[in-house]
């Protein structure tokens, strides 16, 4: 064997194991699915060997999440309702512009390797930041609600009945959201969060005046694509925009999760 | 080529390692040190099925007979669940070997056993399941 044909199967194992690595860990970076099809079949896990596991692991992209048209309410309006996996777009939150403050916290919680994370305190994620964890979304025609399985069970109400904001109800951990559509693009805008929660898992900070616009469509019926832009007026040098994508799991259901039943990590988080 | 391929499988539970830190529901960093890894050998004592993570309690006799108990953090009982886990799935007294990394405070738990991360758990068949970092097989119920 040549030397460079050598080299190219070696690089072909490398990157094919790159990939095989990837795809067996995003079933647990979104809560597990390598054993979806047992358990669309049988209602519970399958408990099978590893060439089961590998195959359903490359089914991420493609069985998992069904393909069709995007389901409609009765009005005519896209249906956002289903269980919902963010996959690894949940650590998404990309290069956020900020001020010198708000960049020396963001360094100094850095530096302390996150040991200070609300999450790891049992703590809401707030909005936008999510967790690897399931989303079930239930839709009406005057109401979204959006059930977060973890890090800790928490819910958002987002009103699409008209009416306004409240009236400065104090910082709330998930804020006070209300709907409406541009077309078929549900535009979901959030005030009132408070300054306690972080914007991704390396500590991101934000101040009580972020404003968090979410512009959610779904496309077909396994996909849902927002588009989130934040502003800060306190805290950010200038708006920023960022995307999610979402993936339908039918079979799945959000499960039990009481994140303070035995968190015993919050005391051993040191940091260095 | 065997040299080859062992390097190109090290190198996907580098990448393993490199982005299963962000599974947990905390840093990763903040409470272990990926540095300093441990294998113990010794009987499964329990699988503690909790939030916000599961835990295997190990017991390791050492040479005179005294037993010490070892906590290794998992993942959480639903992402188990989904690799097909259940609270039955390690049956106490069963033989394991595992792997993991030590909390870096180097305190125990509150009932004294030894706290570390469980990266990959060998059971008594032989075969290697992963339940810190990711869940390449799962174990028979």
């Amino acid at each position: 064997m040549s030397k460079r044909h050598h080299n190219s199967i070696v690089g072909s194992l490398l990157a094919a194991t790159a990939i095989a690595t990837l795809l067996a860990l995003l079933p647990v970076a979104s809560v597990g699915q390598s054993n979806a099809k047992a358990d669309a079949k049988t209602g519970k896990g399958g408990g099978k060997g590893n060439a089961d596991q590998k195959e359903n692991a490359a089914d991420f992209q493609s069985a998992l999440t069904p393909t069709g048209p995007t389901p409609k309410m009765p009005d005519g309006k896209p249906d956002l309702s289903g269980v919902w996996t963010p996959g690894l777009s949940f650590t998404q939150v990309g290069q956020v512009p900020l001020q010198p403050w708000a960049e020396e916290v963001y360094k100094q919680r850095r530096d302390t390797l996150s040991k200070d994370d609300p999450e790891g305190h049992c703590l809401p994620a707030g909005v936008p930041r999510i967790s690897p964890f399931l989303q079930k979304f239930v839709q009406t025609p005057t109401l979204l609600v959006i059930l977060d399985e973890g890090n800790i069970h928490s819910y958002r109400q987002v009103f699409l009945d008209g009416r306004p904001h409240l009236d400065d109800p104090g910082p709330l951990w998930m804020g006070d959201s209300i709907g409406k559509w541009d077309g078929d693009t549900l535009v979901v805008d959030t005030k009132y969060l408070n300054d306690k929660t972080w914007l991704n898992g390396q500590g991101l900070p934000h101040s009580e005046e972020l404003h968090v616009v979410e512009r959610i469509k779904r496309p077909d019926l396994g996909h849902l694509e927002l588009e989130i832009t934040m502003e800060d007026p306190k805290a950010f040098t200038k708006p920023h925009t960022f995307t999610r994508t979402y993936l339908l799991r039918p079979a799945w259901e959000i499960q039990e999760y009481v994140c303070n039943e035995f968190n015993v990590d919050a005391e051993h988080l040191v940091g260095k | 080529m065997t040299f080859k391929f062992r390097a190109a499988v090290v190198t996907g539970f580098s990448l393993f390692a490199a982005v299963a830190p962000m599974l947990a529901h905390h840093s990763f960093a903040a409470e272990y040190d990926s540095a300093k890894t441990v294998t113990v050998k010794g009987t499964v004592n329990k699988l503690s099925w909790v939030n916000p993570h599961a835990y295997v309690f190990v017991d390791v006799k050492d040479t005179s007979g005294k037993v010490t108990t070892w906590a290794f953090e998992s993942l959480s009982p639903n992402a188990l669940s989904r690799q097909g886990w259940n609270r039955n799935s390690l049956k106490p007294g069963e033989e394991v070997t595992v792997e993991g990394y030590m909390a870096k405070d180097g305190k125990p738990l509150a009932d004294g056993s030894i706290h570390a991360n469980s990266r990959a758990i060998t059971r008594s068949d032989g075969r290697k399941v992963f339940v810190g970092s990711s869940a390449d097989d799962v174990p028979s119920k």
